[in-house]
């Protein structure tokens, strides 16, 4: 499945909210809940959280991994929280529309 | 910050791989096939890198054009302050760059020729004027302060002691002042100035040939084939670059002269601005005056000299060994001792330092204002961004509490100053070239338009300098947001520092543009000592056409009657002078028989009609036609001559004249008249006159033809020229013109001065209104809670207005103080430009403080207002 242009950012973002994460951990995060659509090419997660850190939604910071070595954690910022917030209603209404139209 | 990013995705992924292949282990496959699983399910790691990086430069290039965007939009939210900012860096930075191309042009630059510092001007110096050594002289002349004179003019003489004397050490090449001739290409006729220059000129100078040979020293000989060297700037222009020219007859004052050569298009001359035409050898030049043998007459002075220097020679070991042969070459005694002259050496790297000593002062002048503008468009520039940024702290404190970062919110504020610098650099380029065209025309109109081409290496550093301050005093909102805690005091004394400033910039300003404007004011009332309205004046060259000398009297008496004859013609009368071309007419020393007193007068030679048609004869008569006809020895003298002489009773008497041309002896006139006294070369040019019937021998080429209009002079020209095209149809009539247009023309240069220091000083009140209406404004804006509390106490809303006045009033006044020493200091070095004015008038001064108290009250006047009408409850439940 391909994800839906934009969709891959709100996914992030959504991930992020949960507190700081680091880039495996997202893309094990979103394989789990979206069952396998991430499957092939994990590494695309990258551009995607490059492309949010520089829009300043999300932030980094380097610290220790559960497992030992240094990772990059994300977050989410207040500019991030604010636009997760308005992209999550605008989906809701989006699904919410496209499954009302399904179930005539 | 680059390499930092990389590393870290270098990292970032290696972790992911790392964390992925661990989980494919924990699965149970072999720690190799869990990395190629690993490196399977993550993707190509470089092709993720490119994507990522890709990311970055869209991102950035994408917020940089957000930038921009929201910059244009700032900017766009403050038009007033946008336009005033961008115009102050156009009008200083285009008006500098302008002014500083031209200076550099006229004063700086050296001769496009190779090795120009080894050139060395020969000039003579002396205290006091040596007199009895000349007979006749032609170049520059100057008095120095100190009682020294100076000149550029010898013999033909001394110019071959000193080529020959100092040969290995220096070569030495000759010349003479330029004077326009009567040109004539297959038929097609023209008027030039030509130059006579010694064989040696173009070796000596180093000028190469574009086509054909320049002169040798062969050619500048006795006897050698008469022939002429083309300026390249008149091969194109005249000739229409016809390569075909070389070998062809050109027609100088109608002699045949063969074209040998055309000169490199680098070469414009002697000095910039140098509208030498045609150059011919001195042995073949058409002497202004004919004065007989010219080269080999010894007290004939109008040689001037450029010598080289050979490499390692330096100008003090030349310039004894030339004084010594200089005295060598003197014909006569000095009649006053101790004022010998000796040879002075001048360096000639720029050209004639004559000609562009006379433009070295008004050029300065007019550049100190410019600068004096530029200073005041900074201080605009920064007052005005000063309360922008005052005016922003809200916003940026907003955004930096939103979690906008300083560095970004330091772009952002750049970003907004460079397009401010930026609009402002290119309006400025189009300003510099505006008013370097303007400026190209402010030497004397009889010079070649000065090309003043836009110097890119002044624009640039001009405009670096400014956008560099534009940029500081942008990100002084950033670099405060810092530390917001007691800013706005600060700002409020910087604010007031920088409008007292302008004002003592505008009062030096607009006091230049009142005097200058006064200046020309009454030079253009100044009556010229006769009617100048109907008047119409054009000049010819018949002697030079093909007319004879005993053909030239019988000649102007046809023109004077014939053209008398046509309808609308009042009067017409002929002389040898045009009235009022700022040239020199001649001088001649005059006595009074018997008397012991002698003095300077200058003469011209006329027609009959000439002198009735300028001046009312106020005692006696003019001459007829039949004295001119017999050549009487008679004068009618100008009531200031008669004046110096001793009364209108000196009607009838003899007077010695003695203009130095018929060897040392005087001719007796006898005094038949007296007339008005008039403006001669300039409107403020008075001299005592006398005049002489005309003559043909000792005249110049071009005659001047004046004649008196009944109406509308231009409706006559058509009536005119017919007239006399039928005369002589192959005759052409040189710069026909109104007596207006020829007064307006002397006075280019006045007028050129006012137009721009009215410029100079109607900006400078722009901007110094906009900004202390700007300061003005924000302190009053700040002292809102106060004024709503004195309001609230009782004050009288009038007593408000009057303290916000008197607020403002206070700077303005202080500016205006701080302003008086440069005044003071600028009027004693621009005095020397004003012709009919003092510098320092009382009338000036409280004309430009008046006017600029005025502009100043309308500026402070609004937010006095505004203040006063504040409603105290309003602005203290806001507080």
């Amino acid at each position: 499945m391909d994800l839906i242009q934009g969709t891959l950012e709100l996914l992030i973002l959504g991930t992020v909210a949960q507190g700081p994460i680091h880039g495996y951990g997202i893309a094990q995060r979103i394989l789990l809940v979206s069952r396998e659509a991430l499957q092939v090419r994990q590494g695309s997660l990258y551009p995607a959280l490059h492309r949010l850190e520089r829009k300043r939604l999300i932030k980094a910071e380097w610290r220790q991994s559960d497992s030992g070595p240094m990772a990059k954690y994300y977050a989410l910022t207040a500019a991030g929280r604010k636009q997760l917030q308005e992209e999550t209603a605008e989906w809701r209404r989006y699904a919410g529309a496209v499954a009302l139209v399904l179930q005539v | 910050m680059r390499k930092r990013a990389e590393a870290d995705l270098e990292r970032e992924i290696a972790h992911h791989l790392h964390e992925l292949t661990a989980a494919y282990e924990r699965q149970g496959y072999s720690p190799d096939e869990a990395r190629r699983l690993a490196a399977r399910t993550f993707g190509k790691a470089t092709h993720i890198k490119e994507e990522v990086r890709d990311e970055w430069w869209s991102t950035w290039l994408h917020s940089v054009w957000q930038d921009i965007v929201f910059g244009a939009r700032v900017l766009g939210k403050t038009p007033v302050v946008t336009l005033a900012v961008v115009l102050s860096l156009a009008l200083g930075i285009g008006a500098n760059t302008a002014i500083l191309s031209l200076m550099d042009t006229v004063l700086w630059r050296d001769l496009p020729v190779p090795s120009p510092k080894q050139l060395t001007l020969v000039q003579w110096q002396s205290h006091g004027s040596p007199i009895g050594l000349m007979d006749y002289q032609a170049g520059d002349f100057a008095d120095s302060v100190n009682g020294i004179n100076i000149a550029d003019y010898f013999s033909y003489r001394t110019f071959q002691a000193i080529r020959d004397g100092v040969a290995g050490r220096a070569s030495v090449a000759a010349f003479t002042l330029a004077d326009g001739v009567s040109l004539s290409y297959h038929g097609h006729p023209t008027v030039a100035p030509e130059r006579p220059v010694s064989g040696e000129f173009f070796t000596v100078l180093q000028v190469h040939a574009r086509l054909g040979r320049l002169f040798t020293p062969d050619d500048d000989r006795a006897g050698a084939p008469a022939t002429v060297v083309l300026s390249h700037r008149f091969w194109d222009r005249e000739l229409g670059a016809n390569p075909a020219v070389v070998g062809q007859p050109l027609l100088i004052n109608n002699a045949p002269y063969i074209i040998i050569g055309v000169t490199e298009p680098g070469f414009g001359g002697l000095n910039p601005g140098d509208a030498s035409a045609i150059y011919v050898p001195l042995h073949h030049a058409e002497w202004m005056d004919p004065v007989p043998g010219a080269l080999t007459n010894d007290r004939f002075w109008g040689i001037e000299m450029v010598a080289r220097r050979a490499s390692g020679v330096t100008d003090a070991q030349i310039q004894p060994v030339m004084s010594t042969l200089y005295r060598a070459t003197w014909s006569g005694q000095v009649k006053t001792p101790g004022t010998e002259p000796s040879i002075r050496l001048e360096p000639g790297s720029r050209g004639l330092s004559f000609l562009w000593s006379d433009f070295q002062h008004p050029l300065l002048v007019i550049g100190g204002l410019a600068a004096l503008l530029l200073g005041l468009a900074c201080a605009n520039i920064m007052g005005l961004l000063l309360a922008r940024a005052v005016a922003r702290q809200r916003e940026i404190a907003m955004r930096l509490a939103l979690g906008c970062s300083r560095a970004r919110l330091m772009r952002q504020l750049m970003t907004e100053s460079a397009l401010l610098a930026l609009s402002g650099g290119a309006v400025s380029v189009a300003v510099g070239y505006a008013t370097a065209n303007l400026l190209g025309r402010f030497v004397d109109p009889s010079f070649q338009p000065i090309a003043a081409s836009l110097d890119w290496r002044i624009l640039g550093a001009a405009g670096a300098t400014t956008g560099l301050a534009v940029l500081a005093f942008g990100l002084f909102p950033a670099w405060r947001a810092a530390k917001i805690k007691d800013t706005a005091r600060h700002t409020g004394r910087t604010g007031r520092l920088l409008i007292v400033g302008q004002m003592g910039l505008s009062v030096v300003l607009v006091l230049a543009a009142v005097i200058f404007t006064r200046n020309l004011l009454a030079l253009r009332s100044v009556d010229p000592g006769f009617d100048q309205r109907n008047l119409i004046i054009f000049g010819m060259r018949p002697s030079t056409s093909g007319y004879a000398p005993q053909r030239l009297l019988p000649f102007y008496l046809t023109v004077e009657q014939r053209l008398a004859s046509t309808p609308g013609v009042a009067a017409v009368g002929i002389g040898s002078r045009r009235p009022l071309s700022n040239y020199n007419w001649g001088a001649a020393r005059v006595q009074l028989a018997g008397s012991p007193d002698s003095l300077v007068a200058q003469y011209d030679h006329v027609t009959p009609g000439f002198l009735p048609l300028f001046s009312p004869i106020l005692a006696g008569r003019v001459f007829t036609w039949a004295e001119v006809g017999s050549g009487a020895k008679v004068a009618v003298i100008s009531e200031d001559l008669a004046r110096r002489l001793g009364g209108r009773s000196v009607l009838g008497h003899t007077l010695d004249f003695d203009n130095g041309l018929h060897g040392r002896t005087s001719t007796s006139l006898t005094i038949i008249g007296i007339v008005r006294s008039m403006a001669r070369t300039s409107l403020i040019d008075w001299q005592p006159t006398l005049w002489l019937p005309m003559d043909t021998t000792d005249v110049r080429p071009e005659v001047t033809v004046a004649i008196r209009t009944t109406h509308a002079p231009y409706a006559v020209v058509p009536a005119i020229r017919r007239a006399m095209g039928k005369i002589d149809p192959d005759l052409p009539l040189v710069d026909l013109v109104t007596m207006d247009e020829q007064i307006q023309s002397g006075l280019e240069r006045e007028r050129m001065f006012a137009t721009l220091c009215n410029g100079f000083g109607i900006l400078a009140l722009l901007l110094s209104v906009v900004g202390l209406y700007g300061v003005m404004a924000y302190q009053t804006s700040r002292r809102r809670g106060e004024i709503g509390i004195r309001l609230a106490l009782g004050a009288v809303p009038r007593a408000v207005a009057v303290m916000v006045l008197r607020d403002g009033v206070k700077l303005v006044v202080v500016g205006v103080l701080a302003g008086l020493p440069v005044v003071w200091l600028g009027a004693r070095y621009a005095e020397k430009e004003l012709t009919h004015m003092k510098a320092l008038e009382p009338l000036s001064l409280s004309l430009a403080t008046g006017i600029l108290l005025a502009a100043a009250l309308a500026a402070i006047g609004i937010p006095a207002l505004r203040a006063s009408k504040i409603q105290p409850m309003e602005m203290l439940r806001r507080d």
